[in-house]
């Protein structure tokens, strides 16, 4: 009889479990079948007055269906919880395709961009960067880099001048003397920067424009070392094998000078426009380091002799991003700016 | 600088190479060609022409003309030419048929401009002789090849054929042939007497003189050399002399003999004020630094520039003096410059002449003369004033040395070959070391070491036969430069705070400086400015920026830009101080300008950490309520502070000005750690009623300078203003935090702390809303 109860309240409990709706009414059913006060623990009094191997049977059936309805239970009960995380979760719904709000990051200037490559690229090879300032004297500008005041030299190099004899650098070639003096042989260093020259601005030509100034004076320097050496810088900045040819090219700072050219990059040597039909096209001055530079500098040439090479940092920049209109750089036109 | 190839052909007489080659040849070897432009091309087809026949054509200014061609046989031509007459013989050119004023006409007679040949257009080209149907004698299409002048500054002898020839030669290893014949000049006593009174500003000055000259226009083939290479045909006389300079880059001048007064050219220093009238009509007013060649009367041509206007050669002109001069590089330019005058003859000078030159100059006219002036007479020999110059000490040459700074070896023949056929003198001093010796005209300034015979040997093998090599040096870690480093660090932060990077010209107009408070005189100046609103080197960044802000504004409603650059700021003497500023600027069209100013603020706590901002009397550029300097580390470093409103025409700007000097002093140094604190800290609110400008960062302060050593931080919460606070008081919300570094606070300590932070704060009159 008990047996039978026993086995009414499990499959009536089983169904209310069920048929709960809200986790309220399957407490309640706990409560009714497994509270304190519930069936199970009446049936399990009323157990006490049975014999002791009726007791033992009733037990085991009591305990079977206690185990059944717990586990009916707790199964409601995870379902339970996971329909309220669902719906939780659910009214938690984000539309992830609505800007992120602040500030998008802002954008370095191009010709910083290739500035901090070369320097990265220059620093690899063992070259320290050093600054000079903007304005210079006649002496580092000019005389000390074999260009006295009478030399039709400084013709090229159309010069603003300033206040008192100073001037407006028009290279960045004086920082090759800061260097030798500061830093003395040998020595590997570059100088990025901003030159000027006294010239009407139109869309190839700027008043104010960079260049990265490089050098290296070591005891044995030869014309071999500088191909070799830019052939090497070249292929690292393009991104790809540059062929390097060098022709004679007069600067007074150096001797031999050359102008150095590379092979055409868009037709790659049989003539194109942008090479004037010629396969190559001139990219930057260099040669080897005079030995007048090198002793006004206060190092002997007898022992020591060097490169150097003045890079258009400007003209690199305009070729590597197609930049047609080189008033662009210093326009400071955000539409300009946030391209990079 | 332009090069006839016909013209060096004559003196290279085995060159086979077409024009286009032999530019690659000169670019690669010798100095930067620019291209080849075509010339005389209509002299292919062209033939003598004997017009026979001239008739009118009604109504237009136009001739039918009936013409000879000998061999071609006779054609009809509409001829516009005002000089086209019947018994003329003249140059035809098969330009095919068409029909003009109802005649068919065949072909056309041409100007010399037509052909090229001379600039002449104003009639058709009249010839001396030739037979009908022939070719125009010694008149040949020709290639003009164009070489930069930069690239040969330092060349005086490529200022000339002979030159260039003599480079092409060497390229190509041919025979090069000398048009002077020395053996022409005339000996005895000269007609004129020359003196020189500074030898260093004119180390030479040759003469001679010539009489029963006619003046009259040169030969066709000498108007078409000039035609060709730039320069205006004028008469015999004035083009025979631009033809020796073009040929031997030696300039000359010739003046009418009977227009100078007394037997005697001087050549001086101008004379202070000295007046002086050019050949082109100019008047100079000349001072002691120019030279000036004299008669008499005063000054007849200024030195190496230009002729005088009184003594030039004229149609009247018989008897001529003929100047071959040098003069010293560094004068000429000065002068040239100082006059704004550059001349073909200037040109020259300025690049170092060889002295040798001037009696070559003589040698080669009188043999033109012959020519183009066949009546003219040589008077007595050659006057010739001039400084001894010794010959160029040898270079010493070690082969060893030259193959270990070209990076290759090289037989010594080799060497030998290219050094002669540039016609220096060769000579073994000892094995493997060569003494060379520098032909004069390489030797006024081009060539004095033996890198400069690196660079002779170097182009002629080419530098393409020699194997890029890498240089061995040890390897060692290079100095760094933390400047760079920490502006390239600034860049990433302020990046990272939505800037975008401009460059912006270091000039500025005296209008710009003035809206930022400062005097033009504060600023170095440009005194050759290429535009007067490029006048003053910036002292600030401002200027620039404003501007970005200004033109961006055109365009976008809301923006962030910086720039890092240097302020220029004078100094008595010596170079300018160049202090490296960092200026970044908030736009935005729309709102009240304060969160801009708070976005700013939070840029300048990136870039230093913890700094305080301190309100600040606002300068007149600065809005005036919303200005602050930024203190770091017990420095100012930075001001901060909208635009004023006044210098932006819709919407706020603020702005951030750093100093970055002084931030990268401030920044050095690295963090010590300190261990962590193992008791917990406790923290209470505190409300402070205060005016409503108060700052709240003064009142942060008293209330950190009252909360005695327990003291971790106090931070701002919140600030009120309305019901229940009186008017004109507000309220701001502060948490204090305070802890011990032994021990977990007990409540007393709490409510002790927090009861002597309020005592202090009502003690120094403030009211506590507790």
């Amino acid at each position: 009889m008990l047996d039978q109860s026993i086995q009414d309240l499990l499959s009536r409990s089983l169904k209310r479990i069920e048929a709960a709706q809200s986790p309220a009414e399957l407490e309640a059913v706990r409560v009714d079948a497994l509270g304190r006060k519930g069936a199970l623990a009446a049936f399990s009094k009323e157990m006490g007055k049975l014999p002791p191997d009726e007791r033992k049977r009733i037990g085991m059936v009591l305990n079977q269906a206690k185990q059944s309805l717990e586990s009916s239970y707790e199964s409601r009960e995870r379902a339970f919880a996971a329909d309220a995380l669902s719906a939780r979760l659910d009214a938690e719904w984000l539309d992830l395709t609505l800007p992120a709000p602040g500030p998008r990051r802002g954008h370095l200037h191009p010709i910083t961009r290739i500035q901090r490559e070369l320097e990265d690229l220059f620093g690899s090879l063992g070259f320290t960067v050093l600054d000079g300032p903007e304005v210079e004297t006649e002496y580092y500008n000019f005389d000390a880099l074999n260009i006295p005041a009478t030399h039709p030299a400084r013709d090229m190099q159309d010069t603003f001048w300033l206040d008192g004899g100073r001037l407006l650098r028009t290279h960045t070639s004086p920082v090759q003397v800061r260097g030798m003096e500061r830093l003395g042989p040998p020595l590997r260093m570059i100088a990025p920067g901003r030159v000027f020259r006294n010239e009407s601005v139109d869309a190839s030509h700027e008043h104010t424009f960079y260049q990265l100034e490089g050098m290296m004076v070591d005891r044995n320097v030869s014309v071999g070392n500088l191909i070799y050496f830019m052939k090497t810088l070249l292929t690292a900045i393009f991104h790809r094998d540059v062929t390097v040819r060098l022709r004679p090219g007069y600067f007074p700072f150096v001797e031999p000078g050359f102008e150095l050219d590379i092979q055409c990059l868009i037709c790659g040597g049989p003539g194109c426009p942008v090479c004037k039909q010629s396969g190559w096209v001139e990219l930057l001055p260099c040669g080897l380091v005079h030995p007048n530079v090198l002793r006004t500098s206060g190092i002997d040439p007898a022992v020591w002799g060097g490169f150097a090479f003045g890079l258009g940092l400007t003209r690199l920049v305009m070729m590597r991003y197609g930049i047609d209109d080189i008033r662009q750089l210093q326009g400071g036109d955000l539409r300009f700016l946030e391209q990079f | 600088m332009k090069f006839s190839y016909n013209w060096i052909r004559e003196f290279v007489p085995g060159l086979t190479q077409a024009a286009l080659p032999l530019e690659r040849l000169i670019t690669m070897k010798t100095a930067e060609c620019e291209g080849i432009e075509e010339t005389g091309r209509a002299l292919a087809g062209a033939s003598v022409a004997a017009v026979l026949s001239v008739s009118p054509l009604p109504d237009t200014h136009n001739v039918k003309a009936v013409v000879d061609l000998g061999e071609l046989g006779l054609r009809t031509v509409v001829c516009g030419a005002p000089n086209c007459r019947g018994g003329m013989l003249s140059v035809w050119l098969p330009v095919g048929r068409k029909m003009i004023h109802g005649v068919d006409s065949d072909g056309m007679l041409a100007s010399g401009d037509e052909l090229g040949v001379s600039r002449d257009h104003s009639g058709i080209l009249e010839l001396t002789g030739g037979e009908p149907g022939a070719a125009i004698a010694g008149l040949l299409p020709d290639s003009i090849i164009e070489i930069d002048n930069k690239s040969i500054t330092h060349r005086p002898d490529l200022w000339g054929h002979h030159g260039m020839a003599r480079e092409v030669a060497a390229i190509l290893a041919l025979p090069l042939t000398d048009p002077v014949k020395m053996d022409l000049l005339p000996a005895g006593d000269a007609a004129i007497k020359v003196r020189i009174e500074d030898l260093t500003l004119c180390p030479r000055y040759s003469a001679l003189v010539f009489d029963n000259v006619k003046v009259e226009p040169s030969p066709l083939w000498l108007q078409y050399r000039l035609t060709a290479i730039g320069l205006n045909p004028i008469n015999n006389i004035v083009d025979m002399t631009n033809f020796v300079m073009a040929e031997l880059s030696q300039p000359m001048h010739a003046f009418d003999a009977d227009l100078l007064s007394g037997d005697t050219i001087v050549v001086r220093t101008a004379r202070p004020g000295e007046a002086f009238r050019g050949l082109n009509g100019e008047e100079y007013t000349l001072d002691p630094a120019n030279v000036v060649i004299a008669d008499e009367k005063g000054a007849i041509a200024l030195g190496g520039v230009i002729g005088g206007f009184d003594s030039a050669i004229s149609g009247r002109t018989t008897r001529v003096v003929l100047e071959s001069a040098n003069f010293l590089a560094s004068s000429i330019r000065k002068t040239s410059a100082a006059i704004k005058l550059r001349t073909d003859a200037s040109m020259r000078f300025e690049k170092a002449q060889d002295p040798a030159n001037t009696l070559r100059g003589l040698a080669r006219a009188i043999e033109l003369l012959r020519q183009i002036c066949p009546g003219a007479r040589l008077v007595g020999g050659v006057a010739d004033h001039k400084r001894e110059i010794p010959a160029p000490p040898p270079i010493e040459l070690p082969l060893p040395w030259l193959a270990a700074k070209l990076g290759r070896e090289l037989p010594s023949d080799e060497v030998r070959r290219i050094l002669e056929s540039l016609a220096f003198g060769v000579a073994e001093a000892s094995p493997g070391v060569f003494r060379v010796t520098v032909p004069s005209w390489r030797a006024t300034k081009d060539i004095s070491l033996p890198d400069d015979l690196v660079e002779e040997v170097g182009r002629m093998i080419g530098y393409d036969t020699i194997t890029p090599t890498a240089p061995l040096v040890p390897a060692a870690v290079p100095p760094g430069n933390p400047t760079r480093r920490f502006h390239h660090r600034v860049r990433d932060i302020v990046i990272d705070q939505g800037f975008t990077e401009a460059y912006n010209y270091s000039f500025i107009s005296e209008e710009a400086a003035a809206a930022f408070g400062f005097s033009p005189e504060s600023h170095l100046r440009v005194t050759n400015a290429i535009a007067s609103d490029q006048t003053l080197m910036r002292r600030s960044l401002l200027p620039g920026i404003w501007r970005n802000v200004v033109e961006n504004a055109k365009h976008q409603e809301s923006f962030r830009l910086f720039e890092i650059g240097m302020e220029i700021r004078p100094r008595a003497e010596g170079l300018p101080d160049e202090i490296p500023h960092l200026v970044a600027a908030l736009y935005d069209r729309h709102g009240d300008g304060a969160s801009g100013l708070f976005e700013m603020k939070r840029v300048a706590e990136c870039l230093m950490p913890g700094a305080v901002t301190a309100p600040a009397d606002a300068l007149s550029w600065e809005h005036p309520a919303r200005a602050a300097t930024i203190e770091w580390r017990g420095k100012t470093v930075a001001r901060l502070f909208e635009l004023h409103p006044n210098l932006v025409e819709t919407g706020r700007a603020a702005l951030l000005d750093v100093d970055l000097a002084v931030l990268e002093a401030l920044s050095a140094g690295e963090a010590r750690y300190t261990p962590i604190r193992r008791y917990p800290s406790s923290a209470f609110d505190l409300s402070v009623i205060a005016p409503l400008r108060a700052h709240a960062g003064k009142l942060q302060e008293t209330i950190a300078a009252s909360a005695g050593p327990l003291l971790e931080s106090v931070e701002f919460q919140r600030q009120y203003s309305g019901p229940p606070l009186a008017d004109g008081t507000k309220s701001v919300s502060f948490r204090v935090t305070i802890a011990a570094p032994d021990h977990t606070l007990s409540n007393d300590e709490i409510a002790a702390a927090r009861a002597g932070i309020i005592d202090r704060m009502r003690g120094l009159g403030f009211e506590l809303r507790v």
